[in-house]
């Protein structure tokens, strides 16, 4: 593969193809037809600059449980491995890696989204938080902390996933209830089968008596 | 040693120690691990299920950006048995750029005819699979009681022929098998973080693939994300990445991706049958006959257990006949799953049951109470805390506990009569025992330190089991103190031997080594007290908090106890005695079984499903259970051990398969869309009780209640529709086909 040069924001899509070899190359890693396509018909709209990255690694800001932090990806990377593998944040686990177990759910300017499935540079901007957000000068969140006390974990891989989709519940509805709170949990798996004992955790973050 | 009689900790709910670590991402696992100048590897594996290799050209992958290293595993010539077998392992800078060079290699394979149904593989007359053997079968039983085809159904009433099965399935351990390698600067010491049930064996096998020395290889494994029976050495994939490691002379990274989990990381063999059985208007069973064959994958037999059929009435069934066949199939090999054999055993004896009682016009719980496994006289005799001496007893009362629990007489109804609207209720049980005996070696360090700190240490490893937390419990008991008291190091190969947590045998196979090393630490820690006190040590007592001075009623809390101890800190192992018998060579260790430790359980379970008979989809809406495993030491991690094995045991019963393409021969479903697991919402709520029996010692209890869950399953099923699902999983589909076929006989 050949390198090419690229700035904070990448390589503009029209220098990218204009690279000799480097079109060719790189025009099979992106998914274009090799071609001699003239570059302004690949354009959207026709014309124009439109900021481009790739396909080599660029320069990239997260915003991490309140810290700024810049790496250097490939645009491929997702936000998950960006996380996991560039910034060493390993909360977020991989299990599925397509958006289906909830093992790497993070949230996303409060929201949670599936961090396998997303860019790492679609998320530059956007305040993103981990399941360590949610222990700070040695004490931790209530959430991880009914976890714990109800034992609603056994090996503990999909846990920070659960505990993330719950904050996220909890934070846009403090007075959810364990029925709301348990719909929240839907986009996660656990394998161990600790679903009984986060029941416990549910009703007791939600002041709620389990009958 | 006895376990002591008051028990202030052990047996009550003691949360766990790491519990906060893991739930807020700060635990490290295996897959956590980012050394610096860490390389990442990636395999590349059979796109065919049978096939030789022609040529691998890895020419231009060594030319990809990022590039590092090699292993190759199979060279031109060697045969590939599956879609998933291992070729080569690569390594490269990024986990992108790795994934590059993998995709650079070009193989050539000359395809070979294969097979991935059971039922093809034992209809095929020659041996299509590669696997070594003339034929398809791996492992045959034939077995018949005497005159078993005259006596066996001829006071019967009435009979009951039909067949059941279950499918493959895999582990889909949530932490992908793999590890971490790295080698000290001059190449001679191997440090390893691995996602291993088995700490000291994943050091031993790569020390002997490396031809190290004792000591030579550290295996760490602090956190591991999951792990039922398919995690017991470096594997293959270990291996390479210590291999990348070394010639790369950088750290290398080899977890497995979602696909490979599934398709390479372990699976449950299936198992299908024809199953007789017969009993009297009474409901006595007279005879149980069984045809069934299931596979393991190419080369496997043992863990499909067939032997043990008809299980938990093994005991109580006089005629018994018996023939079963494990057939190859060209699918990865089965490793231990759960409980291994005994979900498939549960399915084959359990669900005939509710057949036949139907058939005789009997309460399924009356024909279960007739027919129990009797207690075993002689063994009682021997010893009256075994569970042979005492099974018919355990489930009698485990039995009527149940009854009450789930209010069955007012509940269960007779099959078919599951309401009148197109939501059928029904009720369905089933038995279930193993054995989670424990064994040595599993040297345990107790240290206790003059500031008050206390340090327990051994090389085993916590699964999820909450292992840390029993080491502490155990050693709060004898030392006075709270587990949060005791720092507990786990997982980590130089700290000795231990057992591979597997059959439920760590808490069995730990608690007496654990109590042995803190009453030997305690005792230790009183005679230096009592030294510097100038009183005769048998003054000195450890009570709540402090230690008792009977000589003057002193009560001297515990750190200052340590402080004055007058050492830096005393310490103790503690271990399972080695004692043979010098003439058999038998190791000795009655006391141990007998008190300190068990095995054998039998649980009880009952489902409640609901079955929409318009769609075929099961919800299960309550599940109840009954389970004893001796002295429990800790309740909570305990309780949720055994609902967690149930909601196993439902994944099993309604949505779990492996689906495999009998003509590309590959899984079509090796990730977690298509690969079902329920969810939260689609599981009920789990009312579990532990039925104590502290006087038997520790028992493991990781795979008894995930045993007859999918039977249970499959009987209240029956029991709502008046149909019985053949198979499972008992999928929509599946429930429809067997309504359709009850409404088409007369």
């Amino acid at each position: 593969m050949i390198e090419l040069e690229t700035t904070e924001a990448g390589p503009s899509r029209r220098q990218f193809l204009q690279g000799t070899g480097a079109a060719v190359t790189a025009t099979a890693l992106t998914g274009f037809a090799a071609s001699d396509t003239p570059a302004a018909e690949l354009q959207p709209g026709g014309g124009g600059q439109v900021p481009a990255v790739g396909p080599g690694a660029a320069k990239i800001t997260l915003n991490v449980n309140g810290r700024d932090v810049q790496t250097s990806v490939e645009p491929r990377v997702t936000l998950l491995d960006a996380l996991r593998n560039y910034l060493d944040v390993t909360g977020c686990k991989r299990v599925c890696d397509r958006a289906t177990c909830g093992a790497c759910t993070v949230m996303l300017d409060g929201k949670v989204v599936y961090s396998c499935t997303m860019l790492a540079i679609e998320a530059q901007g956007k305040a993103i938080r981990t399941a360590e957000s949610l222990y700070n000068d040695g004490k931790a969140d209530a959430i991880p902390v009914a976890f714990a006390r109800t034992d609603a974990q056994q090996c503990g891989f999909c846990t920070p996933g659960f505990v993330v989709a719950m904050k996220a519940v909890l934070e846009a509805n403090p007075q959810a209830t364990p029925a709301e709170v348990e719909r929240g949990l839907q986009g996660n798996i656990c394998r161990c089968g600790t679903y009984e004992q986060m029941r416990d955790a549910i009703y007791s973050l939600c002041n709620t008596k389990r009958v | 040693m006895p376990w002591p009689v008051t028990r202030r900790l052990i047996g009550t709910r003691i949360q766990r120690l790491d519990g906060i670590e893991k739930a807020t991402g700060r635990a490290k696992y295996s897959f956590d691990i980012n050394r610096p100048r860490m390389l990442h590897a990636r395999m590349l594996r059979s796109p065919h299920a049978h096939a030789t290799i022609k040529t691998i050209d890895s020419a231009a992958a060594e030319k990809t950006a990022g590039f590092r290293g090699i292993y190759l595993i199979k060279k031109a010539g060697a045969e590939l048995f599956f879609a998933g077998d291992e070729i080569l392992a690569i390594c490269a800078d990024t986990e992108e750029h790795a994934e590059d060079c993998l995709r650079a290699i070009r193989v050539e394979y000359n395809v070979q005819q294969h097979v991935v149904k059971e039922a093809d593989s034992l209809t095929a007359q020659t041996n299509v699979t590669g696997g070594l053997g003339a034929n398809n079968i791996v492992a045959a039983g034939d077995f018949a009681t005497d005159n078993f085809d005259t006596v066996a159904f001829q006071g019967a009433a009435a009979t009951h022929e039909a067949s059941y099965g279950i499918a493959v399935i895999s582990h889909q351990c949530l932490e992908s098998h793999g590890l971490v390698a790295e080698w000290d600067a001059k190449q001679e010491n191997l440090t390893v973080w691995a996602s291993t049930q088995a700490v000291p064996n994943t050091a031993e096998g790569l020390r002997v693939h490396f031809k190290l020395k004792p000591g030579e290889v550290t295996c760490i494994c602090n956190y591991m994300g999951g792990g039922f029976g398919s995690k017991f050495g470096p594997d293959i994939q270990g291996i390479a990445a210590a291999e990348l490691a070394r010639s790369t002379r950088q750290p290398v990274k080899l977890m497995l991706d979602r696909a490979e989990e599934v398709t390479v990381g372990g699976i449950r063999p299936s198992a299908y049958g024809t199953v007789k059985i017969g009993g009297t208007k009474e409901g006595r069973l007279t005879g149980y006959e069984v045809d069934c064959y299931g596979t393991g994958g190419v080369n496997r037999g043992p863990t499909v257990n067939f032997g043990l059929l008809p299980y938990v009435y093994g005991p109580s069934i006089p005629n018994v006949k018996r023939r079963h066949r494990v057939v190859r199939t060209n699918i990865q090999t089965a490793r231990a799953m759960r409980a291994p054999g005994h979900p498939q055993n549960a399915i084959l004896t359990e669900q005939v049951l509710d057949d036949l009682a139907a058939r005789l016009n009997i309460n399924p719980m009356t024909l279960r109470l007739a027919n129990l496994p009797p207690n075993d006289l002689a063994e009682r005799q021997a010893n009256p805390r075994t569970y042979p001496g005492q099974r018919a007893d355990i489930y009698r009362t485990e039995i009527a506990i149940i009854r009450k629990m789930c209010s069955w007489d007012q509940a269960w109804h007779a099959p078919g009569q599951g309401g009148k609207g197109t939501i059928k209720t029904g009720l369905g049980m089933a038995l279930h025992t193993w054995g989670g005996g424990g064994r040595g070696p599993n040297p345990t360090r107790v240290t206790i330190n003059t500031d008050g700190t206390v340090v327990a240490q051994s090389s085993s490893q916590d699964l999820g089991t909450a292992h840390r937390t029993v080491m502490a419990i155990i050693v709060a008991e004898i030392l006075g103190l709270q587990p949060t008291d005791i720092t507990c190091i786990i997982g980590n190969s130089q700290h000795g031997p231990s057992t591979p947590s597997g059959g439920s045998t760590t808490c069995p196979g730990t608690s007496p080594a654990i109590l042995k090393a803190v009453e030997l630490a305690a005792e230790a820690m009183l005679t230096a007290l009592a030294g510097r006190l100038n009183v005769q040590r048998n003054q000195l007592s450890i009570a709540p908090g402090v230690v008792v001075n009977a000589a003057n009623n002193q009560r001297i809390p515990f750190r200052d106890a340590c402080r004055q101890m007058g050492v830096p800190n005393v310490q103790a192992n503690g271990d399972w005695p080695v004692q043979k018998d010098l003439q058999s060579n038998a190791v000795l260790r009655e006391e141990w079984t007998t008190r300190l430790t068990n095995q054998g359980v039998g649980g009880v379970q009952i489902a409640e499903v609901k079955v929409d008979t318009e769609t075929g989809v099961v919800r299960c809406s309550r599940f109840w259970t009954v389970q004893d495993c001796g002295l429990i030491i800790n309740k909570l991690a305990c309780e949720s051990q055994v609902a967690g094995g149930i909601i196993m045991g439902l994944n099993y019963a309604l949505y779990e398969e492996c689906i495999y393409d009998r003509q590309t021969g590959r899984q079509v479903n090796p990730d977690m869309e298509f690969y079902k697991l329920g969810g939260i919402a689609d599981m009920p709520n789990i009312y579990v009780h532990m039925h104590d029996m502290p006087e038997r010692g520790v028992i493991g209890i990781g795979e008894p209640p995930t045993i007859g869950t999918a039977a249970a399953v499959g009987n209240a099923i029956f029991n709502a529709i008046g149909a019985r699902v053949s198979h499972a999983p008992f999928t929509p589909e599946r429930v429809l086909a067997a309504l359709n076929n009850r409404q088409a006989q007369p």
